[in-house]
């Protein structure tokens, strides 16, 4: 199965969507609250996200693919199943 | 100030602020209503309402973009997901929120 | 304009060349600032949250509020980054070292 990690804030009802999203699917997968996370990993996640260009949360990379922002079809396409919630 | 006069308050404010510039708050009660409760939240840790979706830098200038209503300093961006990055508004003609999808700026195609 | 719609507000000689202070005439919250000589009336209270910016900052015609920096023309009261907001501006006059403002009409709008 493919690797599934996602930065997410535990104030974005978006990151909860997403979590749900591949709990939902039985599809397991590493997380790291930014807001709950010390300074040096805030640091390090900052320049990954400026890397990529994104601009908010929910961050998802899913193998090498980066999705940024709730996007349910799009998980659904990558992880290769049918009916996205 | 307990949570819910403050989440009024912050509606308050809000509401002139984004009204002139062609928004509204979301339609979807309950996500106006989570939203703006975590905005209090923050406002309480930070002495700020930050956007409860988009990091904080640490660094002044670029934080005080993200303070809600953070319209102002992403107008392209959000103009044409024509809604802003956690939710709380979308434009005035928008009736069905969840028709509008979060599309980071990189795939918006405005650079 | 009648005569009564000025309302005395502080002495000329008060407002130093770059600075700003806040009046209240008749419960009114305005942030009064000289720049190069002329002085500005504006309303005292943020357009974003209310924050008093009498606090705040002034460089050149710019002021930045000290809540969230948010920052205006004070000439005009235009937010630079959306005009669509906008501190209103107040008139104002000097006659015999007092200073003078229009409550009864704004400018700028
Ligand atoms: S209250 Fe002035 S910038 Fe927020």
């Amino acid at each position: 199965m493919k690797k599934v990690s996602m930065y997410t804030l535990s104030t974005c009802p978006w990151c909860r969507k997403t979590k749900k999203f591949f709990t939902e699917h039985n599809i397991p997968f590493d997380f790291i609250d930014y807001d709950l996370a010390d300074e040096a990993t805030q640091k390090r996640i900052m320049q990954e996200l400026d890397a990529n260009g994104a601009n908010g949360f929910p961050f998802v990379r899913i193998d090498e693919e980066v999705i940024v922002g709730y996007n349910p079809g799009r998980y659904a396409k990558l992880m290769g199943i049918g009916g996205a919630a | 100030m307990n949570v819910e006069s403050r989440k009024k308050a912050l509606r308050y404010f809000f509401d002139k602020v984004v009204g002139p510039l062609g928004y509204k708050f979301t339609p979807d009660g309950d996500l106006m209503d989570f939203l703006l409760e975590q905005e209090v939240m923050l406002e309480r840790k930070h002495g700020i309402p930050f956007c409860p979706c988009q990091p904080l830098s640490h660094d002044r200038l670029r934080d005080m973009k993200i303070v809600c209503p953070c319209i102002p300093f992403h107008r392209k961006h959000f103009d044409a997901i024509r809604r802003c990055w956690c939710g709380l508004f979308v434009h005035k003609d928008v009736t069905n929120p969840d028709s509008l999808p979060q599309i980071p700026l990189s795939e918006v195609g405005l650079e | 304009m009648p005569r009564k719609d000025w309302i005395y507000v502080i002495d000329d000689a008060k407002m130093p060349e770059g600075g700003m202070v806040p009046v209240y005439p008749l419960g009114i919250n305005i942030l009064m600032a000289r720049v190069n000589g002329k002085v500005y009336a504006l309303e005292g209270r943020c357009a974003h949250m209310g924050c008093p910016l009498f606090n705040g900052m002034l460089e050149g015609t710019v002021l930045t509020c000290p809540c969230h920096d948010w920052r205006f023309n004070i000439q005009t009261g235009e937010f630079l980054d959306a005009s669509e907001l906008r501190l209103k501006v107040y008139q104002t006059r000097t006659e015999d070292g007092k200073l003078f403002v229009c409550l009864g009409q704004t400018e700028g709008l």
